[in-house]
């Protein structure tokens, strides 16, 4: 997990030019990025290409970071914005291209969560069927929260609007989903 | 059926992403952050001298001028006379924008702008007046570049920005400079006073106002 001060550390070496300090931030936060890239344009290619877009961006942006302030936030805007506009450029909306693992643990993920067998086959596909129904707006919200486990500061850096808007958006497609998961 | 939330929650643990490419090693060597001169200064020299029609005494030291100062996207010529120039009547700052939205490449100062445009390529930040400017940074990248005509004998001081090269002009000037577009900036000539010039990376800066050379100085380090 990231240790906030160690990271302060690396943005500050990276600020001065060290391309190796600025290398260990990019595999911290790859992963993040990657993903968040994914879920707006759609496609592994151009979620790669986006991310490395970005990364490099937000390098040559470092004088303007504000020192002491969260980094990830700030990357994943940066990484979010060179994805919306391939998207942009591309002329297409974006599926939600995510699939529930077939089997339980077969990614070799986390272990399964007390409430982990809860959620059933049918009824995960039932609820990832709702999220694909909703608009991409409030799909995008929902995905950022649930699926990245973004905090709301972040999600509101990735969707470019503010955190009052992530909550009312949230709890709007929370609504829309109770009505076709329940 | 689990509550919703529990359920959103315990989903985001199932999703299957692809997975995740080796961004870093990607990226290692697209991380300077300067890059090569692409444009020869010929023909920024050529486009002055048709948009201006005036009669140039260049200097043959001038390369070694560029070299000294270090500014690849600036030339600065000596000329006997200054060519007619009327007192700013508007300034054509381009569009208005907040520093939220400023292009990611752009420097900001510690001390915020009051006012920020944004005009194609180029990036305008004004402190006071947007008419009447206090302080002007305008900030253009790519193969821009700007011609200073320099009336014979005025100083121009090489001067060093946190290590970057700059220079420091004290005496009036006429400024031209391309955008990213190829359009010569004509409308923006102006008579500017106290300048200072200088180069982080591919970005070239241009600091006016009735400023010490310290007190610029400041300015743009705190930006850089």
């Amino acid at each position: 997990m990231s240790r906030p001060r160690e990271e302060s550390e690396l943005v500050e070496r990276a600020r001065r030019g060290d391309e190796s300090a600025y290398e260990e931030l990019v595999r911290a936060h790859q992963g993040i990025a990657f993903r968040t890239a994914y879920l707006v344009v759609g496609s592994a290619a151009e979620a790669e290409e986006a991310a490395q877009e970005g990364f490099v961006k937000a390098y040559r942006a470092l004088g303007r970071f504000r020192p002491g302030s969260p980094f990830r936030p700030w990357l994943l805007q940066i990484v979010a914005n060179e994805a919306r506009n391939r998207r942009r450029s591309e002329g297409r909306r974006a599926a939600l291209a995510v699939r529930a693992a077939a089997e339980e643990g077969s990614s070799g993920g986390a272990a399964p969560s007390p409430e982990g067998a809860l959620l059933a086959g049918e009824e995960r596909e039932q609820l990832l069927e709702a999220i694909n129904g909703l608009r991409e707006e409030e799909r995008l919200v929902i995905a950022c929260r649930y699926f990245l486990d973004l905090s709301e500061e972040e999600t509101a850096a990735v969707l470019d609007v503010r955190v009052g808007t992530v909550k009312s958006r949230t709890s709007r497609a929370l609504d829309h989903l109770r009505e076709s998961y329940a | 059926m689990p509550e919703l939330d529990v359920a959103l929650r315990e989903l985001g643990r199932q999703v299957e992403f692809p997975p995740t490419p080796d961004v870093a090693s990607a990226i290692r060597g697209r991380l300077e952050r300067r890059r090569p001169w692409r444009r020869p200064l010929v023909i920024a020299l050529a486009v002055l001298v048709v948009a201006i029609g005036a009669v140039l005494a260049v200097p043959p030291a001038r390369t070694a001028i560029l070299d000294w100062l270090g500014l690849r996207h600036v030339s600065i010529v000596r000329v006997d006379k200054l060519p007619p120039t009327d007192p700013i009547v508007h300034l054509d700052l381009g569009r208005e924008t907040s520093l939220a939205r400023v292009p990611l490449w752009a420097l900001v100062p510690d001390d915020k702008p009051d006012r920020v445009f944004v005009d194609g390529g180029t990036v305008n930040l004004v402190w006071g007046d947007p008419q009447k400017p206090r302080l002007l940074l305008t900030e253009f990248r790519g193969e821009a570049f700007i011609e200073k005509l320099v009336e014979p004998n005025d100083d121009v001081e090489a001067v060093k920005v946190n290590g970057r090269p700059g220079a420091w002009l004290e005496q009036p000037h006429v400024v031209m400079f391309k955008d990213l577009r190829g359009r010569i900036r004509d409308e923006s000539a102006r008579l500017a006073g106290k300048t200072l010039l200088w180069q982080h990376g591919d970005v070239t800066l241009r600091l006016e106002g009735d400023l010490t050379k310290e007190e610029a100085l400041r300015i743009a380090r705190s930006a850089d």
